[in-house]
């Protein structure tokens, strides 16, 4: 019993394939999910950033030093912009809110009335606008709600006193002033702050988009995988040098693949799609023109990788054990497990090298940004799977002619 | 039809090829024996295009190969030593999928597939998964493959491996027709029994070179060897042995056996049995090995034709 174990145990640490499954991928994806959620790799002394877009329509000293207090705290970096471009921004996807001070907001601050202020944002975004919106709040209440309240408080007190000498009065403003920039004066009210969603229509819920189209990605590249894996095993069957026997040009044989595995992921693809119209009743009726477009580039892009990826390995296994890592580190980096907004920057940065980033993103701008057809942001998504999946069919290309020449 | 000059063929430090040559007539039936790793699947895995030489060259019906590919290909079939079918699909489904690569028209394949399954004595079984086939029988499918297109020259590389005799009595009917047709045939095989049978010409191969070629009659006066009677006793001892060495020349004694080489084994044999009666000695057995091609490659190569 016990030799029979050790025999197993040796032949599991003799086994490649096995030693990366059981121990590489598990730490792969251990590191990827710390990075993602847990914060890793972030520094603890200094807290990174958030970038703040603001749209000052006001324009007056009052809005500017409201600004620049946001700007000097150590959690915003500002980005001011006209409101136009900013909303534009956001309904991109490309920034997750915008701050408006709308004109009078000057005036209503000095006055003591309510500043016109608003946080317009994508609701898509739910859980980094959740995020935003809680700091911004403390600090805008602590810098707007001190200065309108303390206005108030000395016009009132000078209304109520007005026989006092001016050298008591000034005593008093200061203590009164002073009181009210404490931190201790901060409103947890955010009424002050209308919210808008900017991407905010209901018909198709962010969650389910993601669901969708995060899902059906990273199954599509475990599926196409497989399917570029039949190309070792004709290579393993000798089918494939028995085709190499026939007078079809070598490079027709990885074409047949390609195209292959193209219309089995478009298949999928829309399956997938018409499954969550039925069941879950995402509204792709409206959308179709833009919806088949997105799901041929996916398509194209994934089913490239699957090939490349066949062409990389030497054996069935290998592509299992290699494929694996990567699909599950593309789907990590690139969205498919969760959304790329609650991770950090850097990860965030990364994911732009993952196929499911590109098509999450592409589905977003279909089902949730409403982004139509000819609009840039989305056929710029197209563009770049189209470039990944051409790169990527030039090198699986060069790997497969690599490989034939080690077939005899 | 194939002509073979000087090819090499280096895989890194190891020569697998080292320089040779040969000519095929058209309609010729030539076997290539050699034990494994002598260079028979190298040299057809060039000629059938898969693999390309070092250095040589090959013609293939006025064509040179390295100039001409896809046209060489147009006229061989290759039969592989390897199955090289689709399990999940048909027979017919796979006749009509490796035939539809050569740009058979489509009525005209049908057709042909009709008539290989027939020759071949698998129609009843053409829809059946190849899956679901004997050894034997998928060995024929595989032959089949590489005779839709109608190819000027076939190659058949080990096609009888490992099947039953069922089978290898079809195949062997089928390579003789396909012969009587006219077809120009290479064949590599280590039944010597087969080459023995087929083949006009035989090229023996060993470490990359061909040692040599010819007819079975000329690879015997080649080897010049000699045929001999092998009696085996019950009471062989030195002195007897002795006695025997003056009574015939050339005889080695092998155990309790002795080798008595002949010109003509039918009218030395007669001789022999006297001869050993004469001394005393008491036959157990008698065998008589004549020159056939594994004796040949034997003494050639010093190796056994399956080693």
């Amino acid at each position: 019993m016990i030799k029979l174990a050790i025999k197993d145990i040796r032949l599991f640490f003799a086994d490649k394939r096995a030693m990366i499954l059981a121990f590489l991928v598990p730490i792969a994806l251990i590191t990827l999910f710390a990075f993602a959620f847990g914060g890793a790799g972030q520094s603890k002394d200094a807290p990174r950033p958030t970038t703040l877009v603001i749209a000052d329509e006001d324009n007056t000293s009052s809005s500017k030093n409201v600004i620049a207090e946001l700007d000097s705290l150590i959690e915003f970096s500002v980005s001011q912009m006209s409101t136009i471009d900013a909303e534009h921004l956001v309904m991109k996807g490309n920034e997750p809110a915008v701050l408006v001070f709308h004109k009078g907001f000057g005036d209503a601050l000095n006055s003591g009335g309510d500043p016109p202020v608003e946080f317009k944002y994508d609701e898509a975004k739910e859980a980094e606008v959740g995020i935003l919106k809680g700091a911004l709040i403390g600090n805008l209440m602590r810098i707007m709600g001190a200065k309108s309240i303390s206005k108030n408080v000395l016009k009132q007190f000078d209304a109520n006193y007005p026989e006092m000498d001016s050298l008591a009065r000034k005593k008093i403003h200061a203590q009164i002033s002073d009181n009210f920039n404490s931190d201790k004066v901060i409103s947890q009210s955010d009424s002050f702050l209308t919210s808008t969603p900017l991407v905010a229509e209901k018909e198709n819920s962010p969650g389910l988009i993601h669901a969708v189209a995060g899902t059906a990605i990273m199954m599509l590249l475990f599926s196409v995988v497989g399917m570029g894996a039949s190309l070792l095993d004709e290579k393993q069957e000798g089918t494939l040098k028995k085709l190499l026997y026939s007078p079809l040009p070598p490079n027709q044989i990885l074409y047949g693949k390609m195209i292959y595995a193209n219309i089995i992921s478009i298949c999928q693809l829309s399956v997938m799609f018409i499954y969550a119209r039925l069941v879950f009743g995402l509204d792709i009726i409206s959308h179709l023109p833009a919806l088949v477009l997105m799901i041929l580039a996916t398509a194209f892009a994934c089913s490239s990788f699957g090939v490349l990826i066949a062409s990389l390995a030497k054996s069935r296994q290998q592509v299992q054990g290699m494929s694996t890592l990567i699909v599950l580190v593309m789907s990590c980096i690139g969205g498919s497990m969760i959304p790329t907004f609650v991770m950090p920057a850097f990860m965030q940065k990364l994911s732009v090298f993952s196929v499911n980033y590109w098509g999450i993103q592409g589905f977003y701008d279909i089902f949730w940004r409403m982004l139509p057809i000819y609009d840039h942001t989305f056929l710029s998504r197209i563009i770049v799977l189209v470039i990944i999946g051409t790169v990527l069919n030039i090198l699986a290309l060069q790997m497969f002619r690599r490989n034939i020449l080690k077939l005899a | 039809m194939i002509s073979v000059k000087n090819l090499t063929k280096n895989f890194n430090a190891v020569q697998a090829l080292k320089g040779i040559s040969f000519e095929i007539v058209n309609g010729e039936f030539y076997g290539l024996l050699g034990p494994n790793g002598a260079g028979k699947t190298t040299t057809i895995s060039i000629m059938s295009t898969i693999l390309e030489p070092t250095s040589g060259e090959v013609i293939i019906d006025g064509m040179d190969l390295k100039k001409n590919p896809i046209a060489c290909k147009r006229i061989i079939g290759v039969v592989p030593q390897e199955i090289a079918l689709y399990n999940d699909l048909s027979a017919w489904q796979n006749l009509m999928f490796w035939g539809s690569l050569y740009n058979v028209p489509d009525a005209e394949l049908k057709s042909r597939i009709d008539e290989t399954l027939h020759l071949l004595g698998l129609h009843e079984r053409k829809d059946d998964k190849i899956k679901t086939y004997s050894g034997g029988m998928k060995r024929r499918i595989n032959i089949a493959t590489a005779l839709l297109h109608h190819p000027k020259i076939l190659f058949m590389d080990e096609p009888t491996a490992g099947i039953d005799p069922q089978s290898r009595n079809l195949i062997f009917e089928v390579v003789e027709k396909l012969h009587r047709d006219g077809l120009t045939i290479v064949y590599t095989t280590h039944y010597m029994e087969e080459a023995e049978r087929f083949c006009d010409r035989i090229g023996i191969i060993d470490k990359g070179e061909i040692i040599a070629q010819g007819t079975l009659d000329e690879l015997k006066s080649l080897s010049k060897m000699k045929e001999t009677i092998l009696v085996s006793f019950t009471n062989l001892t030195d002195p007897l042995f002795d006695k025997m060495s003056s009574l015939w020349n050339g005889i080695t004694r092998a155990g309790d056996a002795i080798h008595f080489t002949s010109q003509d084994v039918k009218r030395d044999l007669s001789t022999v049995i006297l001869k050993c009666n004469e001394v005393g000695l008491d036959i157990s057995g008698i065998d008589i090995q004549k020159i056939n091609l594994e004796t040949i490659f034997l003494n050639l190569t010093g190796k056994q034709l399956r080693d």
